[in-house]
């Protein structure tokens, strides 16, 4: 059973992509405050758990159920999940031509604030407000008038993702590969960011394929993805092991070469 | 041929002014000039009906008519009412190296040099440049001398009234060195029929930056051309920001008469509701060196129909031309209609030239984007609307103009109904 | 260096002989007489006939097509004789033994031998000679497979149930001026069927050859395949070097039923005429395939021949899932004039199209590309990809391209690229200071920007499309 207290709770997950299916069983519980590291080979479903939480079109949900915060996920357009608390830091952002960042990160903000029905706030506090996030990610404030991610090199755009996650305070991150193609220097100031948003009130599922990442985000608990399950739990010690020891242990199928041995 | 053209043949035939010779020629080449039907090239896509059943007629004597007001910009403002042009204050107040004239106050002398160089640049094979050459009754002549910089734009607003038919035309002359800002409008209260031509000499070395709006919509129906003759390194910039109405047409070229000139066009359309735009953008190489960067964009939706041919024709003698044209549509209904037609037409080898077309929907992937990050999907789509021709109106080299259209495009977008 | 490369370019037409056959020839001139006659020495039932004379009727009322940017006088249909046959086809030889050895010989200078000991394995061909088809090779193989291939005069009088259901069912009579003359007055083609899931065991092929002067050639060709089945065709063609032009107006139709799939691929090398423009053939085409469901037809050619070419290889995409293709290299030099492209019309769901033409000019030629994509308002989830490049040798000839791109449907996408580029006198200084001969370096150059098409040849055909090319550069450069 699920415990209520449970910010998310993903149970008996089945969910496929041109119909293939990618996640067979997938069970997940995150309470507030958490952070999980979910780690894998390539083509575990890693990417697609982000998606199909996020209810990416083209991706079917064929069985089990998701609640976040006591709502039923699956049930919520793909702004409602982002309302209710979900965000999705990308791992390649798309650019948006034309459309200004500043303009983008306002129009999620106010979306966001009358889904909750606070007030809007106005265009100098809310300039104020991504002025200082901007800073607070180390990106020029320059970046605030260029088009989405437009021409961004891919740490950039990293930072712009961090700084959304900063202007929108969301309950649940979902941090996709965020370590995928960053240098140190850039990994630290993401790690940074994210660290700076933990709190008892928001939990974080890092997707990432290497250990290094969780050097500086340090996960409370760490599950192996494979095949579209997670088959292994542990804490912190287990990303450890997997760098030392790769993923082949997971192939639970003989290989040919055993068969025929 | 049809009644209205035989009608307004014979309307061109009493007029006997300082225009006179010009438009003999005009009638002559009308009387010889099939009325284009569906297999006719140039309006494959645009049929003409709507002008064969137009009641338009000219009025004279309107007023009350007043141009649109654009916060911020001072320019240097003239109107034709109805077709008339509206000389209020016209005299003294211009800077210097300026004048603005209507040819028929010009000296005689004055006349045959304008003579020389009417309906030069505008090609021959626009039907309606013909109908224009034969009923307007004036042109209004704006002139930079040589090395003048003109820093307030010259706006010039064709202004209608209810069914009213107008034909205006205005010949633009930069000298050598000059540089002029030149803006373009229009506003129609409906059923009204414009022919609206415009040509541009620019001089060696001279500069000329454009703008058309053609935002007049519902039953007008609005034919027109902006013709620019390019000179030894002289440079254009173009913008031309249209909406549709029961037919909107706008033939534009732009004549390499000069080596290492260059040329800049960037239009962008909005159609709704039942519709219409069409562009037909002709780039003449003539002369080696030159370039050329075409950027048209159009979304269209409802029962809208777009319409866009994109010629680049690069003659014998225009080698080193750099020539590209960048088309980028999107079909936001399906009972809208999108048609065009990038062509390449080249005769020189050592040349750069591309074109690309594309016709597809918004980017579904930034639509969720913009979702995940809970902006509905209604508003998301709005904002890619918009980001799409913003990249446009980001190009306007006037900041003002920049500033007034942009919220009446979002405006117009927050209007369109969107699948 | 431009000169160099013009002098690459130019080329003796190895197919340029005239063979010495007696031929029986109608007298010069069209009207219902001669048609009648054509449709009697065919030995036509009565439909035929009544169908030929229809589309006349309608020609008459036709008029020739300008919009295509090519410039030749103007045809006098009067002056041209209608049908030639060797006298030695008359009475239907049933063997090879019984046919004209010259005939043999004629294909053979050609590189097609027919003699069965000299037969390229995989390849049936059937050869048309003027107005008739000579042989057709490997019949009784293509029978235990269930597949006809046979000329179409014999397709009329055997198999009319097919031809009365499919021939002018994709390209209609009227369609256009020469495929209504075409309708009237052909005489000879192949006939194609291919059985329910039956894959053709080897390729077909049809070499259309030119002979006698003053006649025209309006050949017919339809190529039907049933549901779920394969068949790649490839079609050659060749003409004595003449100072008159001649009219080849043929008509091919190919019918792609649910599941199959049609190759079809040519190699088109009509005499050009010579370097002043003085004769060569009037090469005015029509080739249109309709895919049903899930079919796919894919168009290749290999244009270097013909005075004037207006072709525009078709699809029309019925069906939902079904793709058409279309791979095109035109070459032209001297004072060829070609206008070709293709229209690929989406009707179908999830229907896609891919276009690319690669156009190279040389001398004083023209070569234009003329598309249309259509996206109906029913092609849902349909796509569009064209690329058309264009190469231009010298500073005396032209290259265009003209795509008209329509779409009614908000979720087609459609993307059209086209550029123009030279060969550069960079390009040629590194390969002649890496060694080459300035023929070889063009050559190669050439084949370089015509790769992404021959490599959709078939095999026996890339490697004659690519001598093609390099006949034309061979020992020419002094």
């Amino acid at each position: 059973m699920s415990n209520s207290n449970n910010l998310l709770t993903i149970k008996d997950l089945y969910a496929s992509v041109e119909e293939k299916q990618i996640l067979k069983g997938l069970d997940l519980e995150v309470k507030p405050g958490e952070v999980h590291a979910i780690m894998g080979p390539n083509g575990a479903g890693k990417s697609t758990m982000g998606y199909v939480l996020s209810g990416r079109e083209g991706y079917t949900v064929d069985s089990g159920s998701v609640v976040l915060g006591g709502e039923d996920l699956l049930d919520m357009e793909t702004e409602e999940r982002a309302r209710a608390g979900l965000f999705l830091a990308f791992q390649y952002p798309v650019e948006i031509p034309g459309v200004s960042n500043l303009e983008f990160l306002k129009a999620s903000v106010d979306a966001q604030r009358e889904a909750r029905g606070e007030e809007a706030i106005s265009s100098a506090d809310f300039l104020k407000e991504a002025k200082a996030a901007c800073k607070k990610v180390d990106l020029p404030i320059s970046f605030l008038k260029r088009g989405v991610n437009e021409g961004f090199s891919g740490g950039e755009k990293k930072r712009n993702e961090l700084m959304q996650m900063l202007l929108l305070q969301p309950k649940l991150c979902i941090l996709d590969e965020t370590d995928s193609g960053l240098d140190i220097d850039a990994l630290q100031v993401v790690a940074e960011g994210v660290n700076s948003q933990r709190s008892s009130d928001r939990s974080f599922i890092v997707v990432t394929h290497y250990q290094r990442l969780l050097d500086y985000i340090k996960p409370d608990f760490v599950h192996v993805l494979s095949n579209g399950k997670i088959v292994k739990s542990g804490d912190a010690s287990l990303a450890q092991e997997l760098e030392a020891q790769g993923y082949a242990w997971l192939q639970t199928e003989p290989t040919e070469d055993e068969l025929e041995g | 041929m049809s009644a209205w053209l035989e009608s307004a043949i014979a309307r061109g035939q009493d007029n006997s002014d300082w225009l006179a010779p010009k438009r003999a020629h005009a009638l002559e080449l009308l009387s010889a000039t099939k009325w284009p039907t569906r297999k006719t090239e140039a309006w494959r896509y645009t049929p003409l009906r709507p002008i064969e059943r137009s009641k338009a007629v000219p009025v004279e004597n309107q007023t009350g008519l007043l141009p649109l007001a654009i916060d911020g910009l001072n320019a240097i403002e003239l109107a034709f009412v109805n077709g008339q042009l509206d000389k209020v204050q016209l005299a003294d107040t211009l800077p210097e190296g300026l004048t603005i004239a209507l040819g028929s106050e010009l000296s005689p002398e004055q006349q045959a040099s304008a003579l020389q160089e009417f309906s030069t640049i505008k090609p021959e094979r626009h039907l309606f440049g013909l109908v224009n050459d034969a009923l307007v009754n004036d042109v209004v002549i704006v002139s930079v001398e040589e090395n003048v910089k003109i820093d307030e734009p010259v706006r010039i607003s064709s202004l209608l009234s209810q069914g009213a038919e107008s034909h205006t035309r205005v010949l633009v002359s930069l000298e050598a060195g000059a540089r002029l800002t030149v803006i373009e409008d229009v506003q129609a209260q409906g059923d009204s029929l414009s022919t609206a031509f415009v040509e541009y000499n620019i001089a060696p070395k001279a500069y000329l930056e454009h703008y058309r709006f053609a935002l007049q919509t519902g039953s007008n129906l609005a034919v027109g051309g902006c013709h620019f003759n390019l000179h030894d390194h002289a440079k254009m910039n173009s913008t031309i920001v249209a909406f549709g109405s029961e037919l909107s047409r706008l033939d534009t070229d732009i004549i390499h008469a000069g080596e290492f000139a260059d040329a800049k066009l960037n239009a962008m359309y909005l159609l709704d509701d039942k519709e219409l735009f069409d562009l037909h953008a002709t780039v003449e190489h003539a002369m080696p060196n030159g370039t050329t960067e075409e950027n048209v964009r159009c979304i269209v939706a409802d029962r809208a129909r777009a319409v866009f041919n994109g010629r680049i024709h690069i003659h014998k003698d225009a080698q080193k031309t750099l020539a590209e044209l960048n088309n980028r549509n999107l079909l936001l209904s399906d009972k809208a209609e999108i048609n065009t037609k990038p062509e390449l037409e080249i005769y020189a080898d050592d040349v750069r030239c591309a074109h690309g077309a594309t016709v597809a929907q918004i980017d579904k992937q930034a639509l969720y984007y913009l979702q995940t990050r809970g902006v509905s999907r209604a508003k998301a789509q709005v904002m890619l609307n918009f980001g799409f021709i913003n990249e446009l109106i980001d190009l306007m080299p006037n900041e003002t103009l920049a500033e007034w259209i942009r919220p009446i495009i979002r405006e117009r977008f927050a209007q369109m109904e969107v699948m | 260096m431009t000169e160099q490369i013009d002098k690459a370019l130019a080329r003796e037409y190895e197919a340029g002989f005239v063979s010495d056959v007696e031929s029986e020839t109608f007298a010069p001139g069209l009207d219902e007489s001669v048609i009648q006659r054509i449709s009697k020495m065919k030995g036509e039932p009565e439909w035929m006939l009544e169908w030929r004379l229809g589309a006349f009727r309608d020609w008459l009322q036709m008029e020739e097509p300008d919009w295509a940017l090519v410039d030749y006088p103007k045809i006098d249909f009067q002056a041209i004789s209608y049908y030639s046959a060797p006298k030695s086809m008359k009475d239907k030889p049933k063997s090879l033994d019984e046919v004209d050895p010259e005939l043999l010989r004629t294909y053979e200078k050609l590189g097609i031998p027919l003699i069965e000991q000299q037969m390229l394995a995989g390849v049936a061909v059937d050869a048309v000679f003027d107005s008739v088809s000579v042989v057709t090779t490997f019949r009784e193989k293509l029978e235990e497979a269930g597949v006809i291939f046979c000329p179409i005069s014999e397709a009329i009088q055997k198999y009319p149930d097919l031809v009365k259901k499919y021939l002018g069912s994709v390209v209609a009579k009227k369609d256009n001026y020469y495929s209504a003359l075409n309708c009237a007055v052909f005489t000879d083609g192949s006939f194609v069927y291919i059985p329910k899931g039956t894959r053709c065991p080897m390729e077909l092929s049809t070499y259309f050859r030119i002979n006698e002067q003053n006649t025209g050639q309006f050949e017919r060709t339809l190529i039907i395949a049933d549901e779920g089945s394969h068949v790649s065709y490839l079609e050659g063609c060749t003409a004595p070097q003449r100072d008159e032009n001649q009219l080849h107006a043929a008509v091919v139709e190919l019918v792609a039923m649910d599941d199959a799939e049609i190759k079809y691929s040519t190699v088109q090398n009509w005499y050009p005429g010579d370097e002043d423009g003085k004769g060569g053939i009037y090469n005015f085409v029509t080739k249109r395939g309709v895919c049903h469901t899930n079919a796919k037809i894919s168009w290749t050619q290999v244009e270097t021949g013909s005075a004037v070419t207006w072709k525009y290889p078709s699809c029309v995409l019925k069906g939902d899932n079904s793709v058409g293709e279309f791979y095109s290299v035109a070459l032209t030099r001297g004072r060829q004039q070609a206008d070709t492209g293709t229209k690929m019309i989406h009707l179908g769901k999830n229907t896609k199209s891919t276009i690319i033409a690669k156009g190279i000019s040389a001398g004083k030629s023209n070569g234009s590309y003329r598309g249309l994509v259509r996206m109906a308002a029913g092609a849902e989830g349909a796509r569009n990809f064209t690329q058309c490049d264009s190469l231009l040798i010298g500073d005396q000839c032209g290259a265009h391209t003209f795509p008209y791109v329509e779409s009614r449907n908000p979720s087609a996408i459609i993307e059209h690229e086209a550029t123009t580029s030279k060969v550069s006198d960079e390009q040629m200084f590194l390969c002649q200071q890496r060694g080459l001969d300035p023929e070889k370096a063009v050559s190669m150059i050439v084949n370089g920007f015509c790769k992404e098409v021959f490599k959709e040849l078939p095999m026996e055909f890339a490697v004659e499309a690519g001598k093609l090319l390099e006949i034309s550069l061979e020992g020419s450069v002094g």
